[in-house]
């Protein structure tokens, strides 16, 4: 294990750009990937796609975060960009004939197009109303979504092709996996480049201080707009990827509750952090399958009042979610810097 | 004697192997009991539990228990889809108990993969093609055969020379939409004349707007394609602004609970229901008399009871014949001529080109403060009907 500093001693701007700190932390990152590559291997499909739908909304998460925390524009509307994601995958592929890693580009940069234009009212709105705009674009998707039957099948849904290398198609439950891990491990790797480039630099500015930023030669709508379409982009792909995922997709899942959803994974992970909408995907996707377990398991321990515990569930989700903002303002990746902090100055903390 | 012993030792080992052998058929029930549709869905799947309490003390499925796993899903696909890997890898359920649109839309497609059949109670006319959803079954009419069924009886008691006028109020929703195509079909072919269409959400809390455009149009008769909650915020707002259309509603739009909802304003509407009202003279409701020990239940719960009914009797003979397996399950299920559900509902019959399990329809009215039956309605097993 190698050694380091137990401050910030970096002498230029390189060292502190790297995003490897230390080669340990290569390493470490290097078998978390392993792992998560060969988990299929000795766990249950249940495990597997419960990971997959993990690693999809690790994707959306990181768009939001781009347009959220770090760009400071709050936005609504992630969910039904999930939707026009989805929709336009599936169209690309059945109506179009475009093999699905043509069809997903091609949906990310429609989601994106569709995201810039509703991005287009962060030149004049800030806050609160900003994030009641977002909600239109929300409102008019969805509206879409029910009625543009051609592209979307209405308020049936539309099937959604696997995609398919020659005659191998992703159909299964690994094979969608593998698919939907490799592309949240780009999203995050991309993600992480991006925040150390100029664009990235230019974003958090916009948030930290929009007059300064505009003084430093930010041009603040340019990058409001490019963070809208990149969040937008990264929606697009998710969205094209939860269509893999179930094979068919449907308006109702893009409704409003799912753009909440994801606002809700990156103030629990962290806002303005990578690692954060990691950890907030993880527990938004997790917390509600082991409360509906757990509650299925006691309801079939005392059938009498199975259904009264079942109740309990969404309030025993509200008061987590309310336990977590009060003890953990900062997000889940706050107490995964205070761990990491712990045992780097283990066991000499000060 | 040597005989003797042996035909005791191989009793002995009958016995012992009974319950060994007799494994747990294991079947999945996703229901909502705390989502969006909670307030239907409890009965429902409190309907299925009890059917399944009832079938396994009764002897189970050729001696076999039923091992039932009831799961909230609270309306929410992605929890569905959880719910359902878990018990496809997991649980290793035969077969399915669904709940509502969301969720048996969102399966449709994997459960035909990986033949797993599945009943639910959503039932949208293309669920019944077998082509389209090979693995989907329902045991009541579906909403197009309910507006179907609406329209005939509407047209068959109709006395003026003019023609009826109808309108069409639903939410922007699947299930309010699913029937109105095929609806207004039927309704033109009939000689009724369509004058209006309103979209009234689910949620809403009044429908003056609507109902204003309705008024101006003055149908005769009007369908509300909702659910309870804004079925009667459409009726209420109608005899505030003194309407004096006639309203005639989906299987969802009403049930027992609907005065308390509407206050009076119910009075006169009619509503398709899929299965016998507790308390109705048939044999079927003997046995869910006694269940519930005379506490009356909704006719969702009744629905949910039936379904179960209909699958544990499909169950029965796919276990005879020791094919309790997806498919065999499916093609027994096909095979269902003619099942009598002990009048809870009309016999139910199956077949691999068309899963409507019969096309009569009860119609039901608000009389002071009580629904009771009115007509059956028999319709025509017409092929160009299915799925649409």
């Amino acid at each position: 294990m190698s050694v380091s500093h137990c401050g910030d001693f970096k002498e230029t701007y390189r060292d502190d750009m790297k995003v490897f700190q230390t080669p340990f932390v290569r390493v470490a990152v290097g078998l978390f990937v392993l792992l998560l590559y060969t988990t299929p291997l000795f766990s249950s499909n249940y495990v597997t796609s419960t990971m997959t739908t993990i690693a999809i909304a690790v994707i959306g998460a990181l768009g939001i975060n781009i347009v959220t925390g770090f760009t400071g524009q709050i936005s609504l509307g992630q969910g039904a960009f999930m939707g026009v994601g989805a929709f336009s995958c599936s169209y690309f592929m059945r109506v179009a004939h475009l093999p699905f890693w043509v069809a997903m580009p091609a949906a990310g940069l429609t989601a994106a197009a569709i995201g810039m234009i509703f991005g287009l009212p962060s030149a004049r709105l800030k806050g609160l109303y900003l994030a009641i705009a977002t909600l239109a674009a929300q409102f008019i998707l969805q509206y879409v979504f029910m009625h543009l039957d051609a592209v979307t099948g209405g308020s049936n849904g539309i099937p959604s092709p696997p995609p398919e290398i020659g005659s191998f198609a992703f159909d299964g439950d690994r094979s969608k996996y593998y698919l939907t891990l490799t592309m949240a491990i780009g999203a995050v790797a991309f993600t992480t480049n991006l925040l150390r480039s100029r664009n990235g630099r230019a974003f958090i500015a916009v948030r930290d201080h929009h007059l300064s930023a505009e003084i430093m030669g930010v041009n603040l709508f340019k990058y409001r707009l490019i963070s809208f379409s990149v969040s937008a982009f990264y929606a697009g792909i998710a969205g094209s990827l939860w269509g893999v995922y179930t094979g068919y997709i449907s308006a109702e899942h893009f409704m409003i509750d799912e753009s909440i959803k994801y606002l809700a994974m990156i103030i629990i992970g962290g806002l303005g952090s990578v690692i954060g909408s990691i950890l907030g995907a993880i527990f938004m996707t997790l917390l509600p399958q082991a409360l509906t377990v757990g509650t299925g398991a006691l309801a079939s321990i005392f059938p009498k009042i199975g259904f009264l515990i079942m109740s309990f569930k969404d309030g025993v989700f509200g008061i987590i979610i309310i336990l977590f903002l009060i003890f953990e303002p900062d997000g889940l990746a706050h107490r995964w810097r205070m761990i990491k902090a712990y045992w780097k100055l283990y066991p000499f903390s000060y | 004697m040597k005989r003797f012993t042996a035909s005791i030792a191989l009793a002995a080992m009958a016995l012992l192997a009974g319950p060994l052998s007799a494994q747990d058929i294991v079947i999945g029930n996703l229901a909502d009991i705390t989502g969006g549709t909670g307030d239907v869905g409890k009965p429902y799947a409190d309907g299925i539990k009890a059917y399944t309490d009832y079938i396994n003390s009764a002897g189970g499925i050729n001696g076999k228990k039923i091992k039932l796993l009831q799961q909230d899903y609270a309306y929410k696909i992605p929890e569905a889809l959880a719910l359902y890997k878990k018990f496809k890898d997991q649980d290793k359920v035969v077969a399915i108990q669904g709940w509502g649109s969301g969720d048996t839309e969102a399966l449709k497609e994997q459960v035909a993969k990986d033949q797993i059949p599945y009943w639910s109670a959503s039932y949208s006319a293309h669920l019944k093609d077998p082509t389209k959803s090979p693995y989907n079954f329902f045991c009541a009419p579906d909403y197009s055969t309910a507006l179907r069924a609406g329209l005939k009886y509407i047209k068959d008691n109709w006395k003026e020379k003019r023609k009826p006028k109808v309108a069409f109020i639903y939410p922007d929703v699947g299930y309010g939409k699913a029937p109105i195509p095929g609806g207004k079909a039927y309704a033109t072919e009939l000689g009724f004349e369509i004058v209006g269409e309103e979209n009234v959400d689910l949620k809403a809390l009044e429908a003056t707007t609507q109902l204003l455009n309705i008024k101006k149009k003055a149908p005769d008769f009007a369908w509300i394609g909702g659910t309870k909650v804004s079925t009667s915020v459409i009726l209420k707002d109608a005899k505030k602004l003194g309407l004096t259309t006639k309203f005639f509603g989906n299987i969802w739009s009403a049930d027992e609970g609907m005065p308390k909802l509407a206050a009076g304003a119910e009075e006169g509407y009619m509503v398709v229901i899929g299965a016998a009202l507790y308390g109705d003279k048939v044999p079927g409701m003997k046995t869910i008399e006694k269940v519930t020990g005379g506490q009356p239940q909704v006719s969702h719960w009744i629905r949910g009871w039936v379904s179960m009914m209909t699958m544990c009797e499909v169950l029965k003979i796919a276990d005879k014949n020791k094919e309790l397996t997806g498919p065999g399950i499916r093609k027994y299920a096909e095979q269902l001529k003619n099942f009598d559900t002990q009048g809870l509902t009309a016999p139910i019959t199956y077949s691999s080109t068309d899963h409507r399990p019969f096309m009569s329809v009860i119609l039901a009215q608000f009389v002071g403060g009580k629904m009771v039956k009115k007509a059956t309605i028999e319709l025509p097993r017409k092929q160009e009907w299915l799925g649409l």
